[in-house]
């Protein structure tokens, strides 16, 4: 008689890029995933970097793509690799035969790309998702089974974020290897103010805008009334459609209090929803419902949005659910894209009206 | 034996908009040493009148009549130069009686801020009033109680008003953007959030209606943690009275109608 009892073989897990998002926000949830999923392969073009980060988890490591996809043990693929290389790792990936592909947000740089990768999916059955945390947080979810028609009434949203800089959480998540070199930059330079905006846009905002995008059914008649730029890093964005106002607050500076929430408001309800940061694994949202005396709230659960996405790729991959459309991933990528051409555009007829008043007072 | 204390006792009267708008019963009552009602057609000591437009005019009549102190409930921007005069002819102590900037708590916010304004990096506030309020009404509100705690605004504008609220945009003086928002909505209390935030902190102010004593609360941030200041279980309303009797007490002149008219001034300047 034998005691041995059969283990349920795990999902094995790749992943391209072991920068700080890697070490202290995938490896970490990945940990408490142990039972479906296990790391297999690190890849990084700094060889000591994947080295050392595949060593923490006892992977594979490498520093080309080719090697990671050609890994036979790898079924899942999240590519956390710098913006630019998204798309081309992502048709890569599927064409790889992977089971499922977990792409980093922005999962491209524009909508052709977003078509292509969209046109390679269908063709490869593989499925992809896009790390939007907040979407796979079980306080949204909680919200989502809850909200009944709030989202078609709803006619003011508001997100607000203000956090310290990423290292204060990234430290508390793990030990980090290595960080990207900071600068300081010239915020008297236009030039530098529009690149924040549309930086702040693509890399802070778009965690929030697909829940935005949920609650604005004209999101494709999005207006920027106005975009301002916030010291050192954020904005001050004020947004319209025909039917909704929106909101945008981000605050990137040296407090140590931490605040992410999003709000959709009707005549007679209200949802706020506060996340929490990212990094730690400090569980997920609070969802709260409002409708005049009445308060109704939903969370916290143990687990927050990446460790969602993680259980939902495992779920995609075997099969046990169904991938998001296409349509949903490009059109949130197309909103978000919107909104930070718009905002640029905002921005230059601003500093194109003060050009016109300075040349008026000289 | 025992020395009796002794207090003036300042008879009022408000109009039926007034009493409604500005609690008055309750306010009276619960300072029942200094204020109580008039008897019969007996000359009032204090006039309280609802400040709806137009309410100047109904001011000077009151001063005029030989009321020694005026309560204006929620006044409506308005050109306050002749009132001025006259009150100041009559010695006439006016107290506006402001929805959220007569909340108690607004001193200790307003030091708060503005200990802190230099270093702001973004000001963003919120207004939210129930559905079918007048949207100017609520800006008006809203702009009374921001700008008592931030000082005078720059660039104030309008980016958008609909049945729903609106958005307006300003700078502080040290060029840090505002962002004020209203929000008509019966989904959440009527109150107003202002979050001033810096490089290392902020204030928040949340200020409650005055339909009840609930307390603003009002939290500093910095380095070294969060600091919730003293709550005030008063409400706008009852704060506004103890001016009142503080003033006449001490025959002094409050700034009330001073500042209103800078606001004023503002608010129309937007409309």
């Amino acid at each position: 008689m034998s005691s041995h009892i059969d283990a349920v073989p795990t999902l094995g897990v790749g992943i391209l890029g072991a920068g700080p998002v890697t070490q202290a926000i995938h490896l970490p949830s990945l940990a408490r995933l142990g039972d479906i999923l296990t790391v297999r392969h690190i890849m990084d073009v700094d060889p000591s970097v994947a080295e050392s980060v595949a060593a923490r988890v006892g992977a594979t490591h490498s520093t080309s793509i080719d090697a990671l996809l050609g890994d036979a043990s790898v079924d899942i693929v999240a590519i956390c690799s710098p913006h630019q290389f998204h798309a081309a790792q992502v048709i890569a990936a599927c064409r790889a035969g992977k089971k499922a592909v977990l792409c980093e947000k922005p999962f491209a740089m524009n909508a052709e790309e977003a078509a292509q990768i969209s046109a390679v999916s269908e063709e490869t059955g593989v499925p992809i998702i896009v790390g939007a945390m907040h979407t796979f947080d079980p306080g949204w979810l909680a919200a989502s089974e809850n909200w009944g028609e709030l989202p078609e009434n709803v006619h003011t949203i508001r997100s607000s974020i203000v956090l310290p800089p990423n290292a204060r959480f990234e430290d508390f998540a793990t030990e980090i290897i290595t960080r990207p070199a900071g600068g300081a930059p010239d915020y008297s330079d236009p030039e530098v103010i529009k690149g924040a905006l549309r930086g702040g846009i693509m890399g802070l905002a778009i965690h929030d805008l697909p829940l935005i995008r949920r609650f604005t059914p004209d999101f494709k008649d999005i207006e920027v009334l106005e975009a301002r730029h916030v010291r050192p890093f954020g904005y001050v964005i004020s947004l319209r459609t025909p039917t909704r106002t929106i909101e945008l607050r981000a605050a990137m500076n040296n407090t140590w209090k931490p605040e992410w929430s999003f709000e959709a408001i009707s005549d007679d309800a209200a949802l706020r929803i506060d996340f929490t940061p990212s990094y730690v694994q400090a569980g997920s949202a609070v969802a709260t419902f409002t409708r005049g005396n009445e308060t109704t709230v939903h969370g916290p659960f143990e687990h927050n949005g990446y460790e969602g996405e993680w259980r939902e790729l495992a779920a995609l991959a075997t099969g046990a659910k169904q991938p998001p459309s296409a349509q949903t991933l490009i059109d949130d990528l197309t909103f978000a894209l919107d909104i930070a051409d718009a905002t640029v555009a905002n921005l230059e007829i601003q500093q194109a009206h003060q050009a016109v008043a300075e040349g008026a007072h000289a | 034996m025992s020395a009796s204390m002794e207090t003036t006792h300042y008879t009022v009267r408000a109009t039926p908009e007034a009493q409604d708008a500005g609690a008055v019963a309750l306010a009276v009552a619960s300072l029942p040493e200094s204020f109580g009602p008039a008897v019969g057609n007996n000359q009032p000591h204090v006039q309280v009148i609802a400040g709806q437009p137009g309410w100047t005019t109904h001011a000077v009549e009151a001063i005029s009549a030989g009321a020694r102190g005026l309560v204006v409930v929620n006044p409506a921007a308005e050109n306050t130069e002749l009132l001025q005069a006259a009150a100041q002819q009559r010695g006439t102590v006016v107290v506006l009686d402001q929805r959220w900037a007569s909340n108690p708590a607004i001193p200790a916010a307003e030091d708060a801020v503005r200990s802190m304004a230099g270093r702001a990096a973004v000001l963003d506030s919120v207004a939210t009033a129930p559905v079918g309020t007048d949207s100017s009404e609520l800006l008006a509100d809203h702009l009374a109680a921001v700008v008592r705690v931030t000082g005078p605004l720059t660039g104030l504008r309008v980016l958008t008003r609909g049945p729903h609220g609106y958005t307006t945009t300003a700078v502080l003086a040290n060029g840090a953007p505002v962002a004020l928002q209203g929000v008509l909505s019966n989904a959440r209390p009527a109150g107003v959030y202002v979050t001033l935030l810096t490089d290392d902190g902020g204030v928040s102010v949340k200020l409650p209606e005055p339909l009840a004593a609930w307390p603003a609360n009002v939290r500093v941030t910095g380095p070294q943690g969060e600091l919730l200041l003293p709550t005030i279980y008063e409400s706008a309303h009852r704060a506004t009275w103890r001016r009142l009797k503080e003033h006449l007490d001490a025959g002094t002149s409050p700034s009330d109608l001073h500042s209103f008219a800078a606001l004023s001034e503002t608010i129309t300047a937007l409309t």
